[in-house]
């Protein structure tokens, strides 16, 4: 059991975070006509990011150099604690998986990663850090009401005890839609931004990164591939977990599954994107509104469950 | 049994002062270099023994001999577990304050007077102390306006400014205002007890409500708590740093420490405070964050930072008192736990970004962050300790705001799960998103400004010539650095400080282990990861060496630093969000020819009107003015005359009332 566990969780960190990317882009690559890159492009494009030089900025000062290792450091942690494909936190690290603590990890990650963006003392770096904290004002409260109630239906505010333990299928299929929605601002996908372009006037996340090169853009990029994974994974759990089939099943069994609901979320992201276009800046909030309104909602039936 | 590490601390301290206070009035002068040495050693000295007695020392009580008598009660003293972790608080801000001080002095000099500082400084931390520990009501309330008429001293120290004469009226005037709601509750509460000692006052049922509101609002102003938080950010920026974290990061807590005293553990027990607590700390912490979002004074975003903080731990209380009354002794201790221990962490990081403030305003001259910039490269210590001192106030683990955020959020979400009434338990987690967008809220401001302070290009020649604080002003944030790395480390350690505290307030005598995070294993995997990854990125850039090059700008070639994201940009979107509270407008003018689109001059203005003051406290002002103009007028004549028969006649009265028996 402990054996199959140890890769289960290097697969999940190494792998699958880029094997997602490459299937998202591929997905929308599809749904756009393209034939796309291979889903396997995200791994030669971080190998072929490390071995390229880096261009820094004179402007920027140690925090642009540090930085890229903390968020990449804070995001494996947290993808540690988090089940989101399946497998709970190991044994020795489960106190740990509180999810205040959690969501607070996730914040020193974009503490460090706003502040590397401001650092090069470009204007768009300052756009997209401006941008990203105030979609993340907007997507906390949401993100940590909803899971306050899948713990409050669960009794738990261990991580790995919430999904372990199950909640209320009611609970659960309204926290999922809510982390859905909030995952796509948090993630910098339309409606809310679009992760394809540079140098458009919404982009949140490419233009903090827009100064990273080589190494330090190849750290960016593959912890922002592992939120992604956090973000979408956690939504494609809370809907599993909904299911009465999807408990005790053998560790291998939940991972394989889990991967595969994460895949399709992925695909269905993809597929959606396909079909909207961003939104009006200014009318982000209202989008966003949608998850607060489910995750209150979701709340709301977990403490009137008692 | 009372311990004599803390007698004898609080005498050393007393005694530093005393001397200070000697050599300044009866001497009138010391050597200039005697009293840069001299004082801050003194003064360090008496903080480091407080520290220590309040850390190792006992509990007891004593009093000063009866020639020394205030009317209806002694000079009673009483130190308990709760006194001890104040008087740690003043004792560690205390040893960084004598270490920072000499340094931003020097800066000040001229200005003001190193002597008067030291000797009301020391006034003011010994005033602290009396405060926390004093066992009756008359007392306190001594050492209380002590503390007032010092802190008030010190703001008005670099009084050449018209500002800073203006801020410390206005801190008069709160001040004063709050003693009045003060006094008027301790004497209800005389009354209802007929006894000035605190431990004899218990006074439960309807009879509470009067005394506990007055109290709530007398200290609630002294707090800056939201609706009274209006002098604190006036107040604060216009002290000297070194008195601007002591007030902030020290004198508010003593609010605090009686709210706990004489709210919180049940002396007058009045059960709609839990409520009351819960609701106004959630808008304080609200309030504090966003206004702290629009400011571009340096001092005065940290000083709406207290409001915010203060306000978090005032919903700390309010989880305790509602735990109580919910009959669960564990959301109880969680609460005061929690604002226990927020109270020490935000001393802590307040000071130590306080401190920071100082050095970049020693060294720039300024507090504007839009004229600052680039300071990472001049001063990398002081940088370093602002990073940490604004990721602990942003709650970001494993520091020391963390883990005293975290135990609120526990406390939420146990009264979430347990509490008997739908209502409350849905108030609980509604709660917890709040204090998740407070602390998001807080993230962006500290963003703000560690990254337009320190980090990009100078925005301004001053910023440029900027140098590193002394060695001694770098110490007094090391240190104080050094505690909120530990205290979010050690966090378990402190809480066990804390137990005492909530083993006399808690329903039940054994107390739960409250901590449930391995904090110094999650911060050693934390590290281990940043470690294991930057030297496989060493290993890396051996090969691909990185280049420098200007900052890409489409192609335009090098920028000027004005080119930079400005503070009021970065906040744009989130002050437009929330623009009802303060109607937020943006004024951009266009001068030249063909001006849309190839304008000469563009100036942009952003403005915001607080309605709270506008629509609220300056009408109050004005009637005020307006009543006073018609009867203290003719009272107030300027005629000494007229002064002395007033005397005479209110004198007569008294007379008349107490005897007409």
């Amino acid at each position: 059991m402990k054996l199959i566990i140890l890769p289960l969780y290097i697969i999940n960190l190494m792998i699958i975070p880029f094997l997602f990317m490459g299937i998202i882009r591929k997905a929308k690559a599809l749904m756009q006509n393209r034939l796309g890159a291979s889903v396997f492009q995200p791994f030669y494009d971080f190998a072929k990011l490390l071995k390229k030089g880096e261009t820094v900025s004179e402007t920027a000062s140690c925090i642009f150099l540090l930085a890229p290792k903390i968020v990449l450091s804070a995001a494996l942690i947290a993808g540690i604690l988090i089940p989101w494909s399946g497998i709970p936190a190991p044994q020795f690290l489960q106190s740990a998986a509180n999810f205040i603590l959690i969501i607070y990890m996730l914040g020193v990650g974009k503490f460090f990663s706003m502040l590397a963006a401001m650092d090069a003392g470009s204007s768009f770096g300052g756009l997209g850090a401006s941008r990203e904290a105030y979609i993340s004002i907007l997507i906390e409260p949401i993100l940590l009401i909803g899971i306050s109630a899948l713990a409050l239906s669960s009794g738990s505010m261990n991580m790995s005890e919430i999904f372990a333990k199950g909640f209320s299928p009611f609970v659960g299929v309204l926290c999922g839609a809510a982390f859905l929605i909030a995952a796509l601002a948090e993630l910098s996908r339309l409606p809310v931004d679009d992760p394809t372009t540079h140098l458009e006037l919404t982009m949140i996340h490419e233009a903090m990164i827009l100064e990273n090169s080589g190494r330090n853009l190849a750290l960016m990029e593959y912890a922002s591939a592992i939120r992604a994974c956090i973000f979408l994974g956690l939504s494609a759990q809370t809907f599993l977990r909904v299911s009465p089939l999807y408990k005790n099943l053998p560790v291998l069994a939940e991972f394989i599954i889990g991967i595969a609901a994460l895949f399709i979320i992925g695909i269905f992201v993809a597929v959606v994107e396909g079909f909207i276009v961003r939104l009006n800046w200014r009318r982000v909030p209202n989008f966003i509104a949608f998850a607060a309104v489910l995750s209150i909602l979701a709340a709301l039936v977990a403490v009137a469950k008692g | 049994m009372f311990n004599d590490i803390f007698l004898g601390g609080f005498s050393i301290y007393c005694g530093a002062a005393f001397l200070l206070w000697a050599l300044v009035i009866v001497f009138g002068f010391i050597s200039k270099k005697s009293q840069s040495a001299l004082f801050p050693i003194l003064i360090g000295a008496g903080s480091l023994t407080l520290a220590a007695g309040a850390a190792f020392g006992g509990n007891g009580s004593f009093s000063l001999p009866l020639p020394l008598f205030l009317g209806g009660a002694g000079f009673q003293f009483l130190v308990d577990p709760l006194s001890r972790i104040f008087l740690a608080i003043i004792g560690l801000v205390g040893i960084a304050a004598a270490l920072f001080s000499p340094g931003y002095l020097h800066h000040l000099r001229g200005r003001v007077s190193i002597g008067f500082f030291w000797a009301v400084f020391s006034a003011l931390l010994v005033s602290m102390a009396a405060v926390v520990i004093s066992a009756n009501a008359i007392v306190f309330l001594f050492a209380w306006e002590i503390m007032a008429i010092s802190s008030f001293a010190l703001v008005a120290s670099d009084n050449e400014s018209h500002s800073v004469r203006k801020a410390a009226v206005t801190y008069l005037v709160a001040t004063r205002a709050g003693t009045a709601f003060l006094m008027a509750g301790f004497l209800w509460a005389y009354k209802l007890t007929g006894s000035w000692t605190f431990s004899d006052w218990r006074i439960s049922g309807a009879a509470a409500i009067g005394p506990a509101l007055l109290i709530f609002i007398g200290l609630a102003t002294k707090a800056g708590c939201w609706p009274f938080h209006l002098w604190l950010p006036i107040a604060h920026p216009a002290a000297p740093s070194p008195v601007s974290a002591v007030m902030s990061g020290v004198m508010l807590k003593t609010a605090i420490y009686a709210m706990i005293r004489l709210l919180v553990m049940n002396l007058i027990d009045f059960p709609a405070l839990g409520a009351i607590f819960l609701i106004i700390g959630g808008i304080s912490a609200f309030w504090g964050v966003l206004f702290a979002l629009l400011q571009h004074d340096l001092k005065r975003l940290l000083a709406y930072h207290s409001v915010e903080n203060i306000g978090i731990i005032l919903m700390g209380l309010g989880i305790a008192v509602i735990g109580k009354q919910i009959n669960n002794p564990l959301v109880a201790q969680l609460g005061l736990a929690g604002a226990v221990f927020h109270s020490f962490n935000h001393a802590m990081f307040k000071s130590l970004l306080f401190f920071g403030t100082g050095v970049v305003d020693a060294r720039t001259h300024t507090r504007e962050i839009e004229k600052l910039g680039g300071l990472i490269k001049f001063m990398p210590f002081t940088t370093a300790c602002f990073i940490i001192g604004s990721a602990a106030i942003c709650a970001l683990p494993p520091l020391n705001g963390f883990a005293s955020e975290w135990l609120v959020y526990c406390g939420l979400f146990t009264i979430a799960k347990s509490a008997p009434s739908v209502i409350v338990r849905f108030g609980g987690v509604l709660m917890m998103g709040w204090l998740a967008m407070v602390g998001a809220m807080a993230l962006a401001c500290f963003v703000k400004a560690v990254s337009v302070v320190f980090l990009g290009a100078p925005r301004s020649s001053e910023a440029e010539r900027a140098k590193e604080g002394t060695r001694g002003m770098v110490a007094g944030q090391i240190l104080l650095a050094l505690v909120c790395v530990s205290a979010g480390l050690l966090a378990p350690q402190i809480l066990k400080k804390i137990n005492a505290i909530l083993a006399a307030f808690s329903l039940s005598a054994a107390s739960q282990n409250l901590w449930t995070i391995p904090m110094p294993l999650f911060a050693v995997i934390f590290i281990l990861t940043i470690t294991i990854i930057y030297f496989w990125m060493n290993v890396i850039s051996r090969k691909h060496p990185a280049r420098k090059f200007i900052t890409w700008e489409c192609g335009f070639g090098k920028t000027s630093p004005r080119s930079q994201y400005t503070a009021t940009s970065f906040v744009q979107p989130i002050a437009r969000m929330f623009g009802a509270i303060y109607h937020y407008a943006v004024h951009v003018e266009l001068t030249g020819k063909d001006r849309r689109h190839f304008p000469e001059k563009i100036s942009a203005e952003s403005d915001y009107e607080p309605y709270l003051q506008t629509k609220f406290y300056s009408p109050l002002l004005r009637l005020m003015r307006k009543i006073s103009g018609l009867f203290l007028g003719r009272l107030q004549t300027g005629s000494i005359h007229q002064y002395l028969l007033n005397m005479v006649l209110v004198l007569m009265l008294l007379l008349w009332v107490v005897f007409r028996k």
